[in-house]
């Protein structure tokens, strides 16, 4: 029995309280590893849902099956699960910001599952961000087995997410950049060693089962010097695109919150949409890799029209499949999107100017990929880094930065917060390590308080209270009722000063009559960043805290800085 | 080595919650076992230090609050010593003969001699009621080890331009070892030399035990008073 329970509490083991960093490469390893697995299998499953789902696709009511997919997905996730719908990356980093990476159990087969279905039956969304997330929770349940701290939590955390990546794109750079960029924001060695050791897990898992191949290879391109400066155009384009995806996805979730219906008919609404856009521009449905890899090896056959509106369609039934509860990522519709953008410019480029060698369409639609994925992320390393890797074409990467880089800050002017941060930066919830709202938010008024007040009861004479202010360090004194020991008002040192000095005052003048009983007050359960705008809004430096009508202490902001000062080198060294 | 939170709490000389919250968040290099933190003492000071904050184990702090603490009356009473019949006729004689009887061999007593006289200079220490509290101006952390207070009962009064011009018939020469010191040796000093009664009980010109005990009994009420 007792070697059992040893057995369940593997933080207990002398092996792994040797170092903490091996203990965290371990982690890593066996975390990169569950959560490659994850991305292996819900590849293997979208395809053979793709094989099953095949055959129906050419029966009139086709269409309905987008709907029932969602409807199904969005049913799971509200009834069975009890989890909302959406992409599952801003929850990671929800969760990596106020939990310190807590997240359930549940989360790591959950959006599996439902992505499975929204996708496989013919949405327009991505496996990555389910992956993401599973992975994120698996490595955040290892870690709790492990009873790691919240830092170590964070980048176990992260090491999933990287697996995740890294296994379903065959891409560990990319892996681990997102990882850093997107979900962390924080780089640092202590992150980096174990992440990339995840990333080389998920990575070399999926090379065993799926083989070692690059997902979308394509013939040599020759860049000109003219194609570098059409780039900048593309990066235009690009960035368009992804601010157009970006607000219409977010419109898409306001309409639909404000619809009265349960949320799987929602869902179902918006797949049957997705299903009749399907009918017509096919490209739109599913996740979009089969065309892409037409698309790059320059074999898309379609016209410049088509092709401009299938932009629009793949935004519109991305939107429409997201916004409306079916459950993916946005990841893979931005690689359709952009590639489509790429060619659509590559187009208007051949008809604006046929006499230039323009390079292969293939090369614009690679550019037009990392144009979106960084426009949409504001991650311009994950878009050059995980263009280089699933296309393996190292050739690219001057254009290939420049439109990672002017499509990151194009879409910066228009939408300043990405689109993963932007509904956790609106209800100030984004809390990057070593920024004032993570100290702010880490600090509780409880760490704040100082207790050496010395209390005084309202019907104390002035007499009395001047042998007191004699032993007191503190100019405020807080006033309570004698017998419920409420909290009633406050007295100053100022508001006494002229009668200090007046003997005949002494005994004519009980502290009830000088306080000031318009006081404003903190309570314990307050935010800092709260307590400090009423502080300035006031012009006070500090406040009583109460707790149930009980005075607990005062809170300063000279005690404040200290702390603050405290947390934030305690928060920001290594 | 172990400690428990709250224990842990006061080396380090921070909240409760905070540390438990760097604890959980591993911002700082202890681990946690139920109620137990265990640490290495070498790392958690050198990590103190390196984030300007302070550690010290329960023990060695107890010993600083000694340091720092105010000396009463009745010790520095004690170790300065009651001497009767000093002889001289004016401030400068009578200081003289006064402080040849100061137990404290190691200092300089030319000096200290200058230096109170010095003080005397400036206004005199003369207090009232026939009552003086010789003293240098700086105190003398370097050349004592404990503030002392040495009561000297003149063998004639002498005019020492007291502030109510009567003749002064004893001394409390004060030397301390910080102004702080200083200050609260002086308050309870003229504490006591208010109560007319307690000046009356010093022109009986007692002997040090009743002297010292009166004093005791003295400080005993301005305790009370202040509680």
């Amino acid at each position: 029995m007792r070697i059992l329970r040893r057995w369940r509490h593997p933080a207990s083991w002398t092996i792994f309280r040797l170092d903490d960093r091996l203990l965290l490469i371990l982690i890593a390893v066996i975390v990169g590893t569950c959560s490659g697995l994850a991305a292996v299998a819900l590849n293997r499953s979208l395809i053979a849902m793709f094989e099953w789902l095949h055959h129906f696709r050419h029966y009139w009511w086709s269409f309905i099956m987008p709907a029932i997919g969602a409807a199904l997905s969005a049913l799971f996730l509200d009834k069975m699960v009890k989890e909302g719908a959406g992409h599952g990356v801003p929850e990671v980093i929800y969760s990596v910001s106020r939990y310190g990476g807590l997240m359930r159990f549940r989360s790591s087969f959950s959006r599996l599952i439902s992505s499975c279905l929204t996708i496989g039956s013919g949405g327009s969304a991505g496996p990555e961000a389910p992956v993401v997330m599973s992975g994120a929770a698996i490595g955040s349940n290892i870690a709790k087995l492990f009873s790691l701290n919240d830092r170590q939590r964070v980048t176990i955390v992260g090491c999933g997410a990287a697996g995740a990546i890294s296994s379903i794109f065959n891409a560990p750079i990319a892996g681990m950049v997102f990882s850093i960029e997107v979900i962390l924001g924080e780089w640092k060695a202590v992150n980096i060693v174990p992440i990339a050791i995840a990333s080389v897990a998920g990575t070399e898992i999926s090379r065993i089962l799926q083989g070692n191949q690059i997902a979308f290879s394509h013939r040599l391109f020759h860049i000109g010097h003219l194609d570098i400066v059409a780039c900048i155009g593309l990066a235009i384009i690009s960035a368009v695109a992804s601010v157009l995806l970006t607000r219409l996805l977010r419109s898409m979730h306001g309409v639909s919150k404000k619809a009265p219906f349960p949320i799987w008919v929602r869902a179902a609404a918006g797949g049957c949409a997705v299903g009749i856009i399907g009918i017509f521009l096919p490209i739109v449905l599913g996740e979009g890799y089969h065309p892409l890899r037409t698309m790059i090896e320059g074999a898309y056959t379609q016209g410049l029209g088509i092709v401009t509106l299938a932009v629009f369609a793949k935004i519109l039934a991305t939107s429409l499949t997201l916004g409306w509860g079916g459950s993916g990522g946005i990841f893979a519709p931005c690689l359709v999107i952009g590639s489509l953008a790429g060619l659509t410019y590559h187009r208007g480029l051949v008809l604006l100017w046929p006499s230039v060698p323009w390079v292969n369409e293939g090369c614009f639609a690679l550019l037009g990929m990392a144009g979106l994925i960084s426009g949409m992320l504001h991650a311009p390393l994950t878009g050059i880094f995980l263009i280089i890797e699933i296309t393996g074409g190292y050739e690219v990467i001057l254009p290939l930065i420049i439109v990672s880089v002017i499509s990151t800050t194009l879409c910066h002017y228009i939408e300043p917060v990405s689109f993963y941060l932007k509904e956790l930066v609106e209800k100030g919830q984004l809390l990057r390590p070593g920024t004032d709202a993570r100290v702010l938010s880490d600090l509780s008024v409880q760490e704040l308080l100082e207790k050496d007040c010395i209390i005084v009861k309202q019907n104390m004479l002035l007499r009395d209270f001047i042998n007191i202010i004699k032993k007191s360090h503190r100019n405020y004194f807080p006033v309570e009722d004698e017998n419920t020991g409420n909290f009633l008002g406050m007295i100053h040192l100022d508001d006494i000063r002229p009668y200090l000095f007046n003997p005949l005052m002494y005994d004519a003048v009980v502290l009830g009559q000088i306080m000031d009983t318009d006081v404003k007050v903190v309570y314990l359960d307050d935010d800092l960043s709260e307590v400090l705008r009423k502080m300035d809004v006031n012009r006070l430096f500090s406040m009583p805290v109460i707790a149930s009508r009980k005075f607990l202490g005062m809170i300063s902001k000279a005690t404040l800085l200290d702390k603050y000062r405290n947390e934030l080198m305690v928060q920001t060294d290594l | 080595m172990k400690l428990n939170l709250n224990d842990m709490a006061r080396c380090l000389d921070l909240p409760v919650s905070t540390v438990d919250r760097w604890i959980r968040q591993g911002r700082i290099p202890i681990h946690r076992s139920g109620n137990g933190c265990i640490f290495k003492e070498s790392i958690l000071e050198k990590w103190a230090f390196n984030h300007g904050l302070r550690f010290s184990l329960p023990n060695e702090e107890r010993k600083k609050e000694r340091n720092f603490g105010l000396t009463n009356l009745l010790p520095a009473m004690q170790v300065g010593g009651v001497f009767h019949d000093i002889k001289g006729d004016d401030v400068e004689s009578v200081l003289k003969s006064a402080v040849d009887k100061l137990p404290v061999p190691a200092i300089n007593k030319q000096g200290l001699y200058e230096r109170l006289l010095e003080r005397e200079a400036l206004t005199s220490t003369g207090i009232g009621k026939g009552v003086a509290i010789p003293h240098p101006r700086a105190s003398l952390p370097d050349e004592i080890d404990n503030s002392l207070i040495t009561t000297c009962f003149l063998e004639k009064p002498i005019d020492f331009e007291a502030v109510d011009d009567r003749a002064v018939f004893v001394m409390f020469i004060l030397l301390s070892t910080s102004i702080k010191n200083h200050l609260n040796l002086l308050s309870r000093l003229a504490f006591c030399v208010r109560d007319d009664s307690f000046v009356e009980f010093l022109r009986t010109y007692p002997d040090s035990s009743s002297l010292l005990s009166k004093i005791a009994d003295s400080e005993n009420l301005l305790d009370k008073v202040d509680n």
